[in-house]
Protein backbone atom coordinates (compact mmCIF):
# COMPACT_ATOMS: atom_id res chain seq x y z
CA UNK A 1 0.00 0.00 0.00
CA UNK A 2 1.09 3.79 -1.09
CA UNK A 3 -1.01 5.13 1.28
CA UNK A 4 0.82 7.68 3.70
CA UNK A 5 -0.40 8.37 6.90
CA UNK A 6 -0.58 12.14 7.47
CA UNK A 7 1.09 12.59 10.85
CA UNK A 8 -0.54 15.29 13.64
CA UNK A 9 2.10 17.52 14.01
CA UNK A 10 2.03 19.07 17.38
CA UNK A 11 2.67 22.42 15.56
CA UNK A 12 6.05 23.31 17.54
CA UNK A 13 4.84 23.12 20.71
CA UNK A 14 7.00 20.67 22.04
CA UNK A 15 8.65 21.49 25.61
CA UNK A 16 12.78 21.80 24.65
CA UNK A 17 15.49 22.67 25.22
CA UNK A 18 18.13 24.34 22.71
CA UNK A 19 21.74 22.99 22.40
CA UNK A 20 25.14 23.85 21.06
CA UNK A 21 25.32 26.19 18.16
CA UNK A 22 26.83 23.97 15.60
CA UNK A 23 23.17 25.03 13.37
CA UNK A 24 25.32 27.59 11.68
CA UNK A 25 26.52 25.51 8.73
CA UNK A 26 27.01 27.29 5.71
CA UNK A 27 23.98 27.37 3.50
CA UNK A 28 25.31 25.54 0.05
CA UNK A 29 23.99 22.66 -1.46
CA UNK A 30 24.79 19.27 -1.27
CA UNK A 31 28.20 19.14 -3.24
CA UNK A 32 31.07 16.81 -0.98
CA UNK A 33 29.01 14.25 -0.28
CA UNK A 34 27.87 10.79 -1.90
CA UNK A 35 25.12 9.79 0.21
CA UNK A 36 21.79 9.24 -1.89
CA UNK A 37 18.63 10.64 -0.69
CA UNK A 38 17.44 7.35 0.05
CA UNK A 39 21.01 6.82 2.61
CA UNK A 40 20.34 10.55 3.92
CA UNK A 41 16.80 9.53 4.49
CA UNK A 42 17.88 6.51 6.54
CA UNK A 43 19.82 8.70 8.56
CA UNK A 44 17.40 10.74 9.11
CA UNK A 45 15.51 7.86 10.29
CA UNK A 46 17.79 7.80 12.52
CA UNK A 47 17.35 11.10 13.90
CA UNK A 48 20.88 12.38 12.63
CA UNK A 49 20.96 16.10 12.26
CA UNK A 50 23.47 16.32 9.87
CA UNK A 51 21.58 14.16 7.21
CA UNK A 52 18.26 16.22 7.78
CA UNK A 53 20.64 19.41 6.97
CA UNK A 54 21.58 17.32 4.15
CA UNK A 55 18.38 16.20 2.88
CA UNK A 56 16.78 19.51 3.58
CA UNK A 57 19.40 21.29 0.97
CA UNK A 58 19.25 18.72 -1.43
CA UNK A 59 15.41 18.79 -2.17
CA UNK A 60 14.45 22.13 -0.95
CA UNK A 61 13.36 24.34 -3.61
CA UNK A 62 11.61 21.02 -5.30
CA UNK A 63 9.67 20.90 -2.41
CA UNK A 64 9.12 24.48 -1.77
CA UNK A 65 8.40 25.65 -5.45
CA UNK A 66 5.58 22.47 -5.90
CA UNK A 67 4.01 23.85 -2.53
CA UNK A 68 4.53 27.52 -3.63
CA UNK A 69 2.66 26.32 -6.98
CA UNK A 70 0.01 24.52 -5.15
CA UNK A 71 -0.72 27.36 -2.49
CA UNK A 72 0.28 30.27 -4.39
CA UNK A 73 1.10 32.44 -1.48
CA UNK A 74 4.71 32.53 -0.09
CA UNK A 75 3.89 32.88 3.58
CA UNK A 76 1.80 29.53 3.40
CA UNK A 77 4.32 27.71 1.33
CA UNK A 78 6.68 28.71 3.56
CA UNK A 79 5.04 27.21 6.32
CA UNK A 80 3.69 24.12 4.97
CA UNK A 81 7.14 23.41 3.76
CA UNK A 82 8.13 24.03 7.41
CA UNK A 83 5.29 20.92 8.78
CA UNK A 84 6.92 18.63 5.48
CA UNK A 85 10.34 18.71 7.07
CA UNK A 86 8.95 18.02 10.30
CA UNK A 87 7.33 15.40 9.21
CA UNK A 88 10.11 14.05 7.40
CA UNK A 89 11.69 14.35 10.47
CA UNK A 90 9.59 12.35 12.72
CA UNK A 91 8.24 9.69 10.59
CA UNK A 92 11.12 9.22 8.31
CA UNK A 93 11.39 5.70 9.36
CA UNK A 94 8.15 5.10 7.25
CA UNK A 95 9.91 5.20 4.40
CA UNK A 96 10.12 1.70 2.76
CA UNK A 97 12.80 2.14 -0.35
CA UNK A 98 11.16 -0.42 -2.13
CA UNK A 99 8.22 1.63 -2.56
CA UNK A 100 10.04 4.22 -4.32
CA UNK A 101 12.56 6.93 -4.41
CA UNK A 102 12.99 9.13 -1.33
CA UNK A 103 12.40 12.21 -3.65
CA UNK A 104 9.10 11.05 -4.53
CA UNK A 105 8.15 10.22 -1.04
CA UNK A 106 8.98 13.61 0.56
CA UNK A 107 6.85 15.44 -2.51
CA UNK A 108 4.02 12.83 -1.87
CA UNK A 109 4.03 14.35 1.37
CA UNK A 110 4.57 18.00 0.66
CA UNK A 111 1.88 17.88 -1.95
CA UNK A 112 -0.54 15.70 0.25
CA UNK A 113 -0.35 18.68 2.83
CA UNK A 114 -0.41 21.63 0.38
CA UNK A 115 -3.48 20.22 -1.41
CA UNK A 116 -5.44 19.75 2.01
CA UNK A 117 -3.88 23.40 2.76
CA UNK A 118 -5.52 24.92 -0.05
CA UNK A 119 -8.92 23.11 0.42
CA UNK A 120 -9.58 24.24 3.93
CA UNK A 121 -8.67 27.90 2.54
CA UNK A 122 -10.93 27.80 0.26
CA UNK A 123 -13.97 26.26 -2.07
CA UNK A 124 -13.10 25.08 -5.50
CA UNK A 125 -15.20 28.03 -6.96
CA UNK A 126 -13.14 30.55 -4.67
CA UNK A 127 -10.22 28.79 -6.24
CA UNK A 128 -10.61 28.96 -9.70
CA UNK A 129 -12.38 32.67 -9.46
CA UNK A 130 -9.27 34.05 -7.54
CA UNK A 131 -6.54 31.75 -9.45
CA UNK A 132 -7.93 30.87 -12.48
CA UNK A 133 -6.84 33.70 -14.73
CA UNK A 134 -3.68 32.64 -16.99
CA UNK A 135 -2.50 35.61 -15.68
CA UNK A 136 -1.58 34.35 -12.27
CA UNK A 137 0.61 31.62 -14.35
CA UNK A 138 2.39 34.55 -15.60
CA UNK A 139 3.27 36.04 -12.25
CA UNK A 140 4.14 32.55 -11.17
CA UNK A 141 6.42 31.99 -14.10
CA UNK A 142 8.39 35.21 -13.39
CA UNK A 143 8.84 34.89 -9.81
CA UNK A 144 10.33 30.97 -10.98
CA UNK A 145 12.75 32.89 -13.30
CA UNK A 146 15.63 32.46 -10.43
CA UNK A 147 15.30 29.36 -10.09
CA UNK A 148 18.73 27.84 -11.42
CA UNK A 149 17.81 24.46 -13.00
CA UNK A 150 16.60 26.18 -16.07
CA UNK A 151 17.51 22.90 -18.17
CA UNK A 152 14.81 20.96 -15.95
CA UNK A 153 12.15 23.52 -16.22
CA UNK A 154 12.33 23.47 -19.97
CA UNK A 155 12.65 20.06 -19.89
CA UNK A 156 9.13 19.76 -17.88
CA UNK A 157 7.92 22.39 -19.90
CA UNK A 158 8.38 20.66 -22.99
CA UNK A 159 6.71 17.79 -21.61
CA UNK A 160 3.80 19.35 -20.44
CA UNK A 161 3.77 21.13 -23.82
CA UNK A 162 3.34 17.55 -25.44
CA UNK A 163 -0.06 16.59 -23.71
CA UNK A 164 -3.12 17.83 -25.74
CA UNK A 165 -4.82 20.72 -24.18
CA UNK A 166 -7.30 18.82 -22.31
CA UNK A 167 -4.74 16.51 -21.08
CA UNK A 168 -2.73 18.97 -19.52
CA UNK A 169 -5.57 21.73 -17.94
CA UNK A 170 -6.92 18.45 -16.55
CA UNK A 171 -3.46 17.51 -15.02
CA UNK A 172 -2.63 20.80 -14.03
CA UNK A 173 -5.90 21.36 -12.18
CA UNK A 174 -5.84 18.51 -10.33
CA UNK A 175 -2.01 18.50 -9.18
CA UNK A 176 -1.33 22.25 -8.72
CA UNK A 177 -4.85 23.77 -7.83
CA UNK A 178 -5.88 21.24 -5.84
CA UNK A 179 -9.00 20.27 -7.53
CA UNK A 180 -10.74 16.77 -6.91
CA UNK A 181 -11.60 15.28 -10.20
CA UNK A 182 -14.88 15.90 -9.84
CA UNK A 183 -14.16 19.45 -9.81
CA UNK A 184 -12.00 18.79 -12.47
CA UNK A 185 -14.61 17.55 -14.49
CA UNK A 186 -17.02 20.39 -13.78
CA UNK A 187 -14.43 23.31 -14.65
CA UNK A 188 -13.64 21.76 -17.91
CA UNK A 189 -17.47 20.60 -18.36
CA UNK A 190 -16.56 17.03 -19.02
CA UNK A 191 -18.01 13.39 -18.29
CA UNK A 192 -16.07 12.10 -15.39
CA UNK A 193 -14.94 8.76 -17.31
CA UNK A 194 -13.37 11.39 -20.13
CA UNK A 195 -12.18 13.58 -17.15
CA UNK A 196 -10.13 10.11 -15.52
CA UNK A 197 -8.98 8.59 -19.09
CA UNK A 198 -7.41 12.19 -20.17
CA UNK A 199 -5.64 12.62 -16.81
CA UNK A 200 -4.37 8.88 -16.53
CA UNK A 201 -3.23 9.58 -20.70
CA UNK A 202 -1.39 12.68 -19.27
CA UNK A 203 0.61 11.17 -16.56
CA UNK A 204 1.72 8.48 -18.95
CA UNK A 205 2.66 10.85 -21.68
CA UNK A 206 4.52 12.33 -19.35
CA UNK A 207 6.20 9.87 -17.84
CA UNK A 208 7.46 9.04 -20.95
CA UNK A 209 8.32 12.27 -22.05
CA UNK A 210 10.26 12.64 -18.79
CA UNK A 211 11.84 9.33 -19.16
CA UNK A 212 10.69 8.26 -15.78
CA UNK A 213 11.29 4.82 -14.88
CA UNK A 214 9.83 2.45 -11.98
CA UNK A 215 11.60 -0.42 -11.27
CA UNK A 216 10.32 -3.63 -10.40
CA UNK B 1 -20.48 -12.55 -10.34
CA UNK B 2 -16.83 -12.92 -11.67
CA UNK B 3 -17.87 -9.98 -14.38
CA UNK B 4 -18.84 -7.90 -11.45
CA UNK B 5 -15.51 -8.51 -9.92
CA UNK B 6 -14.25 -7.30 -12.74
CA UNK B 7 -16.15 -3.99 -12.99
CA UNK B 8 -15.33 -3.34 -9.62
CA UNK B 9 -11.88 -3.92 -9.99
CA UNK B 10 -11.72 -2.18 -13.04
CA UNK B 11 -13.03 1.07 -11.28
CA UNK B 12 -10.79 0.75 -8.94
CA UNK B 13 -7.60 0.34 -11.07
CA UNK B 14 -9.36 3.73 -12.65
CA UNK B 15 -9.07 5.46 -10.15
CA UNK B 16 -5.38 4.82 -9.08
CA UNK B 17 -3.99 7.66 -11.35
CA UNK B 18 -6.85 10.38 -9.83
CA UNK B 19 -5.32 9.05 -6.38
CA UNK B 20 -1.82 9.64 -7.11
CA UNK B 21 -2.24 13.18 -7.46
CA UNK B 22 -4.68 13.46 -4.22
CA UNK B 23 -7.53 14.25 -6.83
CA UNK B 24 -9.71 12.85 -4.76
CA UNK B 25 -11.71 14.21 -0.91
CA UNK B 26 -11.12 12.92 2.00
CA UNK B 27 -13.96 10.14 1.70
CA UNK B 28 -13.62 9.12 -1.70
CA UNK B 29 -9.88 8.28 -0.17
CA UNK B 30 -11.10 6.13 2.73
CA UNK B 31 -13.52 4.18 0.63
CA UNK B 32 -10.50 3.37 -1.84
CA UNK B 33 -8.16 2.40 1.07
CA UNK B 34 -10.89 0.40 2.35
CA UNK B 35 -11.56 -1.31 -0.84
CA UNK B 36 -7.95 -1.98 -1.71
CA UNK B 37 -7.50 -3.59 1.27
CA UNK B 38 -10.44 -6.26 0.60
CA UNK B 39 -9.09 -6.43 -3.11
CA UNK B 40 -7.65 -9.35 -5.00
CA UNK B 41 -4.12 -8.79 -3.75
CA UNK B 42 -3.49 -8.96 -7.31
CA UNK B 43 -5.38 -5.75 -7.98
CA UNK B 44 -3.64 -3.87 -5.12
CA UNK B 45 -0.24 -4.50 -6.73
CA UNK B 46 -1.98 -2.84 -9.91
CA UNK B 47 -2.94 -0.37 -8.13
CA UNK B 48 0.52 0.11 -6.28
CA UNK B 49 2.45 0.18 -9.19
CA UNK B 50 0.25 2.77 -10.84
CA UNK B 51 0.46 4.78 -8.14
CA UNK B 52 4.07 4.61 -7.58
CA UNK B 53 4.78 5.69 -11.60
CA UNK B 54 2.76 8.78 -11.14
CA UNK B 55 4.79 9.31 -7.84
CA UNK B 56 8.17 9.13 -9.30
CA UNK B 57 6.58 11.26 -12.41
CA UNK B 58 5.26 13.94 -10.15
CA UNK B 59 8.90 14.11 -7.89
CA UNK B 60 10.65 14.58 -11.90
CA UNK B 61 8.27 17.17 -12.45
CA UNK B 62 9.09 19.57 -9.02
CA UNK B 63 12.00 20.03 -11.25
CA UNK B 64 9.75 22.40 -13.13
CA UNK B 65 8.57 24.51 -10.46
CA UNK B 66 11.87 24.62 -8.01
CA UNK B 67 12.39 27.33 -6.46
CA UNK B 68 14.55 28.10 -3.38
CA UNK B 69 12.44 28.97 0.01
CA UNK B 70 13.50 31.88 1.87
CA UNK B 71 16.77 30.63 4.30
CA UNK B 72 15.61 31.85 7.35
CA UNK B 73 13.11 28.51 7.28
CA UNK B 74 16.65 26.41 7.25
CA UNK B 75 17.42 27.94 10.65
CA UNK B 76 14.06 27.22 11.61
CA UNK B 77 13.86 23.92 11.23
CA UNK B 78 17.16 23.21 12.32
CA UNK B 79 16.54 24.56 15.54
CA UNK B 80 13.32 22.64 15.84
CA UNK B 81 15.19 19.18 14.82
CA UNK B 82 18.05 20.09 17.59
CA UNK B 83 15.06 20.97 20.17
CA UNK B 84 13.62 17.94 19.48
CA UNK B 85 16.45 15.99 20.01
CA UNK B 86 17.97 18.00 23.07
CA UNK B 87 14.50 16.85 24.56
CA UNK B 88 14.73 13.30 23.90
CA UNK B 89 18.22 13.29 25.69
CA UNK B 90 18.37 14.77 28.63
CA UNK B 91 20.15 12.16 30.43
CA UNK B 92 24.29 13.60 29.36
CA UNK B 93 23.04 17.41 30.89
CA UNK B 94 25.00 18.46 33.76
CA UNK B 95 22.14 19.24 35.86
CA UNK B 96 20.51 16.97 37.56
CA UNK B 97 16.97 18.61 37.46
CA UNK B 98 14.45 16.57 35.04
CA UNK B 99 14.40 19.20 31.71
CA UNK B 100 10.25 19.23 31.54
CA UNK B 101 10.61 20.64 34.96
CA UNK B 102 11.09 24.49 35.02
CA UNK B 103 10.64 26.32 37.98
CA UNK B 104 7.68 27.56 38.91
CA UNK B 105 6.54 31.11 38.39
CA UNK B 106 7.09 32.83 41.76
CA UNK B 107 3.66 33.45 42.50
CA UNK B 108 4.09 35.75 45.72
CA UNK B 109 6.54 38.09 43.25
CA UNK B 110 3.44 38.44 40.89
CA UNK B 111 2.77 41.43 41.82
CA UNK B 112 6.62 42.68 41.95
CA UNK B 113 9.32 43.34 38.43
CA UNK B 114 10.90 39.11 38.13
CA UNK B 115 13.58 39.19 41.01
CA UNK B 116 16.52 39.90 41.40
CA UNK B 117 20.18 39.06 40.64
CA UNK B 118 22.05 35.51 41.22
CA UNK B 119 24.73 34.36 42.64
CA UNK B 120 27.46 32.27 40.83
CA UNK B 121 25.74 28.77 41.26
CA UNK B 122 22.29 30.08 40.13
CA UNK B 123 23.39 31.65 37.45
CA UNK B 124 25.16 28.12 36.64
CA UNK B 125 22.04 26.76 36.72
CA UNK B 126 19.87 29.55 34.87
CA UNK B 127 22.15 29.06 31.92
CA UNK B 128 20.49 25.37 31.43
CA UNK B 129 17.60 26.99 32.15
CA UNK B 130 17.98 29.49 29.59
CA UNK B 131 18.47 26.63 27.46
CA UNK B 132 15.16 25.41 28.09
CA UNK B 133 14.00 27.34 25.14
CA UNK B 134 10.64 26.26 23.97
CA UNK B 135 10.51 25.67 19.97
CA UNK B 136 6.90 27.73 19.69
CA UNK B 137 9.54 31.04 20.50
CA UNK B 138 10.91 30.16 17.63
CA UNK B 139 7.58 29.43 15.63
CA UNK B 140 6.98 32.92 17.00
CA UNK B 141 10.36 34.18 15.43
CA UNK B 142 9.43 32.89 12.27
CA UNK B 143 6.15 34.27 11.80
CA UNK B 144 7.52 38.10 12.44
CA UNK B 145 10.15 37.18 10.63
CA UNK B 146 7.54 36.03 7.65
CA UNK B 147 5.52 38.95 8.00
CA UNK B 148 8.31 41.11 7.78
CA UNK B 149 9.57 39.66 4.99
CA UNK B 150 6.80 39.50 2.84
CA UNK B 151 5.38 43.15 3.80
CA UNK B 152 8.72 44.38 3.20
CA UNK B 153 9.05 45.20 -0.95
CA UNK B 154 11.96 48.13 -0.32
CA UNK B 155 15.84 46.75 1.16
CA UNK B 156 15.83 43.85 3.48
CA UNK B 157 15.21 44.64 7.06
CA UNK B 158 17.48 43.76 10.24
CA UNK B 159 15.45 40.56 10.87
CA UNK B 160 16.06 39.19 7.40
CA UNK B 161 19.57 40.05 7.26
CA UNK B 162 20.13 38.47 10.27
CA UNK B 163 18.44 35.24 9.54
CA UNK B 164 20.49 34.79 5.98
CA UNK B 165 23.54 35.30 7.63
CA UNK B 166 26.17 32.93 7.34
CA UNK B 167 26.80 32.77 11.65
CA UNK B 168 23.19 33.00 12.65
CA UNK B 169 22.82 31.70 16.13
CA UNK B 170 19.97 31.35 18.61
CA UNK B 171 20.03 32.39 22.58
CA UNK B 172 16.56 31.67 24.22
CA UNK B 173 15.98 31.29 28.30
CA UNK B 174 12.79 30.54 30.24
CA UNK B 175 12.71 33.92 32.91
CA UNK B 176 11.63 33.35 36.45
CA UNK B 177 9.07 35.32 36.46
CA UNK B 178 7.40 33.30 33.62
CA UNK B 179 7.93 33.96 29.60
CA UNK B 180 10.42 33.01 27.02
CA UNK B 181 13.13 35.03 25.49
CA UNK B 182 15.07 34.36 22.60
CA UNK B 183 17.66 36.32 20.47
CA UNK B 184 18.43 35.50 17.02
CA UNK B 185 21.81 37.33 16.18
CA UNK B 186 24.70 37.61 14.11
CA UNK B 187 27.97 38.66 14.59
CA UNK B 188 28.84 39.21 10.94
CA UNK B 189 25.44 41.52 10.45
CA UNK B 190 26.55 43.13 13.95
CA UNK B 191 22.80 42.78 14.68
CA UNK B 192 19.49 40.26 16.68
CA UNK B 193 16.29 40.05 16.67
CA UNK B 194 14.88 39.86 20.16
CA UNK B 195 11.66 37.57 20.64
CA UNK B 196 10.14 37.45 24.16
CA UNK B 197 6.90 35.32 24.60
CA UNK B 198 4.33 35.42 27.19
CA UNK B 199 6.59 37.93 29.80
CA UNK B 200 4.85 39.72 32.13
CA UNK B 201 5.04 43.52 31.65
CA UNK B 202 7.10 45.70 34.55
CA UNK B 203 5.04 47.21 36.94
CA UNK B 204 3.96 50.33 36.12
CA UNK B 205 6.42 53.16 36.82
CA UNK B 206 9.44 50.59 36.09
CA UNK B 207 10.57 49.24 32.47
CA UNK B 208 12.56 46.22 31.87
CA UNK B 209 16.03 47.48 30.11
CA UNK B 210 18.05 45.60 28.01
CA UNK B 211 22.16 45.67 28.11
CA UNK B 212 24.68 44.59 25.98
CA UNK B 213 27.17 43.21 28.10
CA UNK B 214 30.98 43.68 27.37
CA UNK B 215 34.50 43.88 28.25
CA UNK B 216 34.05 47.53 28.70
CA UNK B 217 30.96 46.36 31.07
CA UNK B 218 26.93 47.34 30.01
CA UNK B 219 25.98 49.54 26.95
CA UNK B 220 22.72 50.22 27.21
CA UNK B 221 20.57 48.93 24.36
CA UNK B 222 16.38 50.01 25.21
CA UNK B 223 13.85 49.90 27.21
CA UNK B 224 10.40 48.30 27.33
CA UNK B 225 7.31 49.96 29.19
CA UNK B 226 4.48 48.25 30.12
CA UNK B 227 2.99 48.81 27.10
CA UNK B 228 5.51 47.71 25.20
CA UNK B 229 5.46 44.13 26.50
CA UNK B 230 2.93 42.16 24.67
CA UNK B 231 2.12 38.33 24.98
CA UNK B 232 4.72 38.30 22.05
CA UNK B 233 6.68 41.32 21.79
CA UNK B 234 9.88 41.63 19.38
CA UNK B 235 12.95 44.05 19.37
CA UNK B 236 15.48 44.79 16.94
CA UNK B 237 19.41 44.56 18.62
CA UNK B 238 22.06 46.64 16.76
CA UNK B 239 25.82 46.97 17.52
CA UNK B 240 26.08 43.75 19.40
CA UNK B 241 29.30 42.03 17.42
CA UNK B 242 31.48 43.03 20.64
CA UNK B 243 28.76 41.82 23.41
CA UNK B 244 29.12 38.67 25.15
CA UNK B 245 25.79 38.31 26.32
CA UNK B 246 22.00 40.27 26.53
CA UNK B 247 21.08 41.41 29.83
CA UNK B 248 17.67 42.70 31.18
CA UNK B 249 17.05 44.20 34.36
CA UNK B 250 14.14 46.63 35.99
CA UNK B 251 14.69 50.11 35.77
CA UNK B 252 12.56 53.38 36.41
CA UNK B 253 10.67 54.83 33.61
CA UNK B 254 13.06 56.39 31.56
CA UNK B 255 16.18 54.21 32.25
CA UNK B 256 19.22 54.17 33.72
CA UNK B 257 22.94 54.47 33.11
CA UNK B 258 24.16 51.86 35.15
CA UNK B 259 21.41 48.72 35.34
CA UNK B 260 20.38 48.52 39.18
CA UNK B 261 19.41 44.69 38.98
CA UNK B 262 20.01 41.99 36.07
CA UNK B 263 17.64 39.81 36.11
CA UNK B 264 18.35 37.63 33.44
CA UNK B 265 20.65 37.07 30.72
CA UNK B 266 21.20 35.14 27.14
CA UNK B 267 24.71 34.63 26.13
CA UNK B 268 26.08 35.67 22.89
CA UNK B 269 28.87 34.40 21.59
Amino acid sequence: MLVVDTLALSGGNVPARLFPDERTEPMTGVGGHTDTLGELLERVARQDPTAFAELYDATRSRVFGMVLRVLRDPGYSEETTQEVYLQVWRSADRYDPRQGSALSWIITLAHRRAVDRVRSEQSGADRESHYGSTNVDAAFDSVSEEVTQRDDRRRVNECLGSLTELQRRSVELAYYRGFTYTEVAEELSSPLPTVKSRIRDGLKRLKNCLGVTVDG
Amino acid sequence: MADEANDSSRDLLDMAPVFALDAVTAEERREIAARLAEADPEVSERFDTEVREVHETLAAMSAGTATEPPPELRVRLLDLVHAELTTKTPAEKTHTEEPGEPEAPRVEDEHLPPPVSLDERRQARRRNFLLAAAAAVIVAIGGVVVAGQWQTTSEPGTSERVFAAEDVRTSSGELDGGGTATVVFSKEEDAGVLVMNNVAPPAEGSVYQMWLVGPEGMEPAGTMTPDDVAPSTTAVLEDISGATALAFSVEPTGGSTQPTAIFAQLPLD
